[in-house]
Formats: structure tokens, C-alpha cells, sequence
């Protein structure tokens, strides 16, 4: 064979040595669906600070939902981080989750936790309506987001129809106002033609470019968006705080069931609830607290005073597939 | 046996289907499924008509004609099979997009770039290059004589091609077709960001309504077979012709192309320009704009550069040893496949090749699925390193199954009857005799499986060892929160990484493919 070949052997020998090394001993392992450079300086905190280890395996959230119940119970998961309780609802029907203890559950308002204490919210995404501010003025946005296919907005606000944010939205739709008002929604939205986009960020990123004037999305993209081009022509609107359209959405946390680092799961989750993290994600995530009371930072406003539509998050957990069915059968292709 | 292996997605996919019941029933049979099927299938097979022909005429042009700064192009035709296809469409659409980076710098913008038009286009730019590699490597092969005698007996440059070259070349446009196919089915990533709705991305928008899913992705994996089954056949008629046959000659005539100059020229610059130098202007913007604005994050490679070294030797490490495995396992298929033909033969190659046609994820989960319910030592193999490489010898070992295809039909049955007789055994014959001569072939093979390695993000996510890093996946995590600058930092060293790789190992032994 040629030199170049077992120069290539030897090169991916080293490698393979090198990235084997460590593992063993006290870790807890993370599924994670919120991205590292969110919450990985947070479990790097908690590891320095409890000596316990943290592996941490960032995915998508339903990818990962699937992957631990493929797994079964030989799952290395000890903790499942996920962006919404839509996923994690899917591991709770399958009995994939450890029910939390009380005293952790409290730390968050009964909205933004399970009542069964199969997860509990960690930090919020509220809905928003983010506008194009060259081509709208904020008195002309809709008061409602069932105004979105109403004229004169009907076909300029973009959605995410195959977003998990989205499905959230709807089935929080179906929870609040009934399965007839969501599919009423969904239908007229194909039938106003609302331009889809694959997902949040690419909705920002249209709209700030003025593609389409405004789209429903998650709160802090615009902050995102703005801080590495503060220029850009890009404001969030809010919607009254009895609609729909302004819920919060709760990342949420659970302990996998079987996991045989239950001690280190369970602390790994008050931490995440703890003063310092969720002072954290207000500050670096420009999200909201959820634990307790800790103040959001100034450009978002606080949680307590939010005005934030009561809806039954559970529902989230349970009726995400019967969501997904309502918007494939509607029409509506992302 | 070998082959099995490949055959874990399919058997998954059955065993999970088996479970669900009337729910997988209606969804396989429900007619509204067939839509998302049809659109796969006119996705890719227009795809594949168009990489053919942007392939084997550029191919043609570079090889066959007087085109200024001819090797030039024959490199930079063939580097755009380095950006990831979800890199390639993002920057693309937002380049060519209203508001842009076209509209705001010449006014020039597209009303919408979505849809199948946009995938189709940008597909083709992304995929031509498999189609280009192989038709280039074999004209460079083909003795020229044939076409000489053509020239002399008064015949025209188009006649000569269609005639002489194109039924000689015919056997490379359809086995890198076939890749483009493959590539084109299985892509989630192009048809989600220009929302068209393909079997993949259905597949991936009901992923947590398991039924649907998993008939979704059943119906891809049947379709990849009867492709593959189809493609074994057609290939297997072509083969007779005496194409095979020609040793490597002279390299062929080259036209003097003369009035048609300077429009070859534009032609190729184009296509150079809207598949790599357009994604790769806006990915050198946004770093810049990133870079200027500076990064509020201390883990961003713009505030330490250090943070790029692990992505890389993951990326490195992950993807030769892909390339590697892919070559050694496909080999024994190789040989079966070039030298016997039949039902197993049939069958192996069929299962290599769906494995192309299989998204990542449910390659990830069914070799999640097997191992961990596997005896210990094998189930100890659970995200480690050597399972991650064999998911990817799963998805990508079809395209060094190619090329070892051609490495093994390429050893002359002289040279292996004449050690025969000579007494040597069987080992020492392959050491000694046979893999010296496949060598190139099988390194440009490994090339591809590496490029393909280097690039895939759902596997890598779902079964790679703890803390493991590629640039793949940190290009998602970094675009999932809208970090552009960083998310095309790290695009650009996957695309400088790729392409030198690229060009250590597949273009400088591109001859020896087809």
C-alpha cells in the first residue's frame, strides 16, 4: 500500500485513541435539544461546582425524544433537556420519565410545570408577532393573532408550519379556544397563502431582509438577529395578553426513568432552576425566568408583570401528534 | 454477510412497523402519502438529469476542447461537491433572495427562491460535480483513436460526441446519476430550507407520529431498492459494450472550439460562480460582518480560534476512518458484484446502495436500536467511535462501492490467471498483485465516502461519543441560534478542510475513477 495510506492509518489510530480517552465514574448524562452555546456554559457551572461530570449530547429535541425510546432502558440518558414539553410529552406517554419531587416542582407557578411532575419548566419563549419596521408601522400590526388572516394582514405574515414552536402554538390553540378554532386557523392561513419558512430563524431572517413583512415567532430571535447587526430594520410585537398569540413558551427539563444517577440528575435540575441559572438565562438568552422570582432583563419586560395568556401547558406534552395531523391535513406544507 | 450490515435501517424500519398496526396501515395506504413519494421522485430524477448534463458537458469542455486555463476549471468544476447542501441553499437563497446580497449590491433579486424550482437548481449545482469526477476520469481514459478516425472521415464535433464519446461514457454519467439520485432522495436539509415538500421532509415534520413516519421512510427505502435493482440492470446491459475494455491511451483529441470561445467560457466561469464562488462570498460576508461587529459570546472562534481545533480533528478523525472502513468492508461486495452476477449479488449491491437513500436519523436509531439489544460486548460499542463509523460505512458506502466496482472490472483476468498458474495463493495474489492495481480507484472511492463523512450532521448527533465535536455540528448548533458569523466561520474550515482533503484524494487520482 502506499505511504500515503499508512500515514492515514497511523494519523486515525492516534485519533481514535485520543478521542476515546475519559468517561467512567460519577457522570450524569444530558440529552440536550437546547443547543450549546444556550445552556453549555451553564453545565460546565454546575459541574465545576458539584465536581460531578457532565456529558452533555445536543440534538434536535424530537430526534433526541426519539433516540431515548429507542434506547429503551440500557438509555445512557440520565436527563432530557428539551425545548418544549411537546417532545418530552412524547417520552412521558411512553412511561420514558421519572417523576420530579415536589419540592424542585415548586420553584415554578403550576402553569409552566407537569402536574404529574414528569417535567418542569426551566426558562420561557413568548410567542411574538416580529414586523419589518421600514414596512409597517407598529399602530398598523394586528391586535390578535387570529388577525393574522384577516385583511389587510392576510398573506404577509410568515409561519413555521413544521416548527415545533408552531405545533406548540397550535395545540395551545386547541387547549384555550377548541379544536374548531385551531382548524379554522390553520385553514384559512393555507387559504390566505401565509408564506412558510423552515423554521424561526429563517422567518427573522426574511423578514428583516423584508421579504415578508412580519412573522409569528419565539421572542428572542429578534434579539439574537440585532445584536450581531444592530441595524437591522426588525422589532417584536406583542399581542394583548388574553390571546393566544402571546403565550410563553416553557423549555422543560425531566429525569429519564432508569437512570442510575438519579442523585446527580436531581441536582443537575435545581441547579438549572437555582438563582444564578435562571438570572443566566435572562441575562445571556434573553429569556425568561421561570424559578421563582428572578427579573428578566430590561429589554424584555418581567415575567410578573407579563401579561401572559393561561393556558393548560400540559396539553403541550399531550397532544403534540394530534397537532401534527391537524396541520399535514390542512394544507399547510412548511 | 457483510452486506447484512447494510441491511439494519430496512429490517428497523419492518420490525417498528410490525409493532403499530392499523395506524401504519392507513398511513402506508393513504393516498395523500403517495404525494410527498412523487415528489421525491420528480425532485430527484430531474436533478439527476440536469447533474448529468451540467457533468458530462463540462466534463466534455475541460477534457476535449481548447478552453483557456482548461486544468484551472477541471479543479474548481469539481469543488463544489464540498458544501453541504444545507450550507449551499441557505447562503444561495439568502444571496438571491429580495433584500439580499444581490439586490442590495447590483438591484438583482429573485421574487421567491423556494419551492421546486429552487431546489431543483440548487441541487443541480450542488450534485453535478459526481457525475463530472466520473465522466472526466473516463475520458481521460479513453483511447482517442476511435474519435480520430471519426474527425478524419469528415464527421462533426456533435456527431463524433453523440456517436463515439457519449455511448463510451455512458456506463460513468449513469453510476454518478445514480449517486445524484441517492444524494437528492435522502437530502433533508435543501428541500426543508426551500420548503419543498419531499418524502424526507415529511418524514422529518411527523418524525414524533411514529406511524406515519416510519411508512414514510419505509416507502423511501423501497424506492431506493427498485433504483438500485433498476440501475444493477440497466448498467449490467451497458456493460457489454466494449467500453470496459479500453486501456488507458493517449488522452483524446482537443477541439479548437473557436467561435464558441468565449461562450464556453461563460458557461463554465457561470456554473463555478453559482455552485461554489456565490455560497462561498456570502459565508466570507457574514464572517467579515461578524468579525467587524465583534462576538459577545466567549466561546464564539472569533473571540478564541483555539475553539475550532476540536471540531476539526473530530471531523478529520471521524470522516478518514469512514473512508477507510467504507473501502474494506465494500471490497468483498466489490468483487462479488464486478465478478459474479445473481440474486446475492443483486441483493448486496441493492442493500449498499439504499443505505445511501436512508436518512442519517433512521440509520442512527436502528443501529441504536440492534445494539444496545445486542450482547454486551457489542452493545458496549454504543456511542463510541466505531459505531459512529459504521453508520456512516451504512449511509456512504455505496459511493465507494462505485469505485470499487470499477477497481476490481479494472484488474485484467490475464493478470489473475497468470499468478494462478504460477502457483501463488490466494492471500499474497490480492496483497501482491490485486490491490496495488485497484489502489487509485479505491482511494478516489474512499474520497467520496469521506467528503459525504465530513458533512453529515444526524448520525453524528445521535451516536457519536460524549463531547464529541465535528464542524458539521457545530455549523448547526451555531445557526439553530442565528450566531451567522460564527455558524460561517466554521462553514468556510469545513469547506477549506474538505477541499484539501478533496484534493489530496480524489481529484489528483480522479483518473482513476471510472
Amino acid at each position: 500500500m502506499t505511504r500515503t495510506v499508512r500515514a492515514l492509518l497511523a494519523l486515525a489510530l492516534l485519533l481514535t485513541l485520543t478521542a476515546c480517552s475519559g468517561g467512567g465514574g460519577d457522570t450524569v448524562t444530558i440529552y440536550s435539544g437546547r443547543s450549546a452555546s444556550l445552556v453549555g456554559p451553564l453545565l460546565e457551572r454546575f459541574a465545576e461546582q458539584t465536581g460531578i461530570s457532565v456529558d452533555v449530547r445536543y440534538g434536535e429535541s424530537a430526534e433526541l425524544a426519539l433516540l431515548i425510546d429507542q434506547e429503551g432502558d440500557r438509555s445512557p440518558a440520565d436527563v432530557f433537556y428539551s425545548q418544549s414539553p411537546g417532545a418530552t410529552g412524547f417520552l412521558a406517554g411512553d412511561g420514558r420519565l421519572a417523576a420530579l419531587e415536589a419540592s424542585t416542582l415548586d420553584h415554578v407557578d403550576e402553569r409552566f410545570r407537569n402536574a404529574d411532575g414528569q417535567w418542569v419548566g426551566v426558562s420561557g419563549r413568548q410567542r411574538v408577532l416580529v414586523y419589518n419596521t421600514d414596512l409597517m408601522d407598529e399602530a398598523d400590526l394586528p391586535g390578535s393573532v387570529f388577525d393574522v388572516v384577516e385583511e389587510p394582514w392576510a398573506g404577509q405574515v410568515a409561519i413555521a408550519p413544521n416548527n415545533g414552536s408552531f405545533q406548540d402554538f397550535i395545540t395551545a390553540v386547541i387547549a384555550s379556544e377548541g379544536e374548531d378554532t385551531a382548524v379554522q386557523l390553520l385553514a384559512d392561513l393555507a387559504a390566505t397563502e401565509a408564506p412558510t419558512y423552515a423554521n424561526n430563524s429563517a422567518i427573522v431572517e426574511a423578514v428583516s431582509r423584508g421579504e415578508v413583512a412580519m412573522g409569528l415567532v419565539n421572542h428572542y430571535y429578534a434579539f439574537r438577529f440585532l445584536d450581531e447587526d444592530p441595524d437591522l430594520p426588525i422589532a417584536n410585537h406583542l399581542f394583548p395578553g388574553d390571546d393566544v398569540g402571546a403565550m410563553l413558551i416553557p423549555s422543560s427539563v425531566s429525569v429519564v426513568q432508569g437512570s442510575d444517577q438519579t442523585d446527580g440528575a436531581r441536582q443537575l435540575v435545581e441547579f438549572l432552576l437555582s438563582e444564578e441559572s435562571q438570572r443566566y438565562f435572562a441575562e445571556e438568552t434573553f429569556e425568561y425566568p421561570l424559578a421563582d422570582e428572578v427579573p428578566a432583563v430590561a429589554t424584555i419586560p418581567p415575567l410578573s408583570g407579563l401579561d401572559v395568556p393561561v393556558i393548560d401547558i400540559d396539553e403541550l406534552g399531550d397532544g403534540l401528534e394530534h397537532t401534527v395531523e391537524l396541520i399535514r391535513d390542512s394544507g399547510l406544507s412548511g | 454477510m457483510l452486506a447484512a450490515g447494510f441491511a439494519a435501517p430496512l429490517v428497523f424500519l419492518v420490525v417498528q412497523a410490525s409493532g403499530f398496526g392499523q395506524p401504519f396501515t392507513d398511513a402506508m395506504t393513504d393516498p395523500d402519502n403517495l404525494a410527498p413519494l412523487g415528489r421525491s421522485l420528480l425532485l430527484a430524477s430531474s436533478v439527476a438529469v440536469a447533474a448529468s448534463v451540467l457533468g458530462t458537458a463540462s466534463a466534455w469542455v475541460v477534457t476535449r476542447t481548447d478552453l483557456p486555463l482548461a486544468r484551472m476549471w477541471a479543479v474548481l468544476l469539481a469543488l463544489p461537491l464540498v458544501l453541504p447542501s444545507y450550507i449551499g441553499a441557505f447562503t444561495l437563497q439568502a444571496a438571491l433572495s429580495r433584500g439580499g446580497l444581490t439586490d442590495s449590491l447590483i438591484g438583482l433579486s429573485l421574487p421567491e427562491v423556494r419551492g421546486f424550482w429552487a431546489a431543483f437548481a440548487i441541487m443541480s449545482l450542488l450534485t453535478y460535480p459526481y457525475v463530472y469526477l466520473l465522466v472526466a476520469a473516463r475520458l481521460r481514459q479513453l483511447p482517442s483513436n476511435l474519435e480520430e478516425s471519426a474527425r478524419l472521415l469528415g464527421h462533426r464535433p456533435a456527431t463524433i460526441f453523440r456517436r463515439v464519446v457519449l455511448p463510451q461514457v455512458v456506463p460513468a454519467i449513469l453510476a454518478g446519476a445514480l449517486l445524484v439520485f441517492l444524494y437528492a432522495v435522502s437530502d433533508f436539509g435543501l428541500p426543508q430550507l426551500l420548503r419543498y415538500d419531499t418524502l424526507t421532509r415529511v418524514i422529518f415534520s411527523n418524525l414524533l407520529d411514529r406511524p406515519v413516519s416510519t411508512a414514510l421512510a419505509l416507502q423511501l427505502g423501497m424506492l431506493a431498492l427498485l433504483i438500485a435493482t433498476g440501475e444493477r440492470a440497466a448498467v449490467g446491459r451497458l456493460a457489454s459494450a466494449p467500453s470496459r475494455t479500453a486501456a488507458k491511451g493517449r488522452s483524446g483529441l482537443r477541439w479548437p472550439l473557436r467561435r464558441w470561445r468565449v461562450p464556453s467560457l461563460v458557461a463554465v466561469a457561470g456554473l463555478t460562480t453559482a455552485a461554489l464562488v456565490g455560497p462561498m462570498t456570502v459565508l466570507v460576508y457574514w464572517s467579515v460582518r461578524g468579525i467587524v461587529n465583534g462576538s459577545t459570546r466567549p466561546s464564539s472562534p472569533i473571540a478564541d480560534p483555539g475553539q475550532l481545533l476540536a471540531p476539526v480533528l473530530g471531523s478529520a478523525t471521524g470522516g478518514i476512518l469512514a473512508a477507510l472502513a467504507a473501502t474494506v468492508v465494500v471490497l468483498p461486495v466489490a468483487f462479488l458484484t464486478a465478478r459474479h452476477r445473481g440474486r446475492t449479488a443483486d441483493g448486496a449491491n441493492a442493500l449498499v446502495v439504499a443505505g445511501f437513500a436512508m436518512p442519517g436519523l433512521i440509520i442512527a436509531l436502528s443501529l441504536a436500536f440492534f445494539t444496545l439489544r445486542a450482547p454486551g460486548f457489542v452493545a458496549g460499542l454504543y456511542q463510541t467511535l466505531p459505531l459512529l463509523v459504521i453508520a456512516y460505512v451504512v449511509h456512504f458506502g455505496a459511493q465507494s462501492l462505485r469505485a470499487a466496482q470499477v477497481a476490481v472490472a479494472a484488474v485484467p483476468s490475464s493478470v489473475i490467471d497468470v499468478s494462478r498458474t504460477m502457483g501463488v495463493s490466494r492471500t499474497r495474489r490480492l496483497l501482491r498483485v490485486e490491490l496495488p492495481m485497484m489502489a487509485p480507484s479505491l482511494l478516489a472511492g474512499a474520497g467520496l465516502v469521506l467528503l459525504s463523512a465530513l458533512k453529515e450532521l444526524p448520525a453524528t448527533l445521535l451516536l457519536s461519543p460524549p463531547g464529541f465535536r465535528t464542524l458539521a455540528t457545530d455549523v448547526w448548533a451555531a445557526t439553530t441560534d442565528a450566531f451567522w458569523a460564527e455558524a460561517s466561520i466554521v462553514s468556510l474550515v469545513l469547506v477549506a478542510l474538505s477541499a484539501v482533503l478533496t484534493w489530496l484524494l480524489v481529484l489528483r487520482r480522479a483518473d482513476a475513477l471510472s
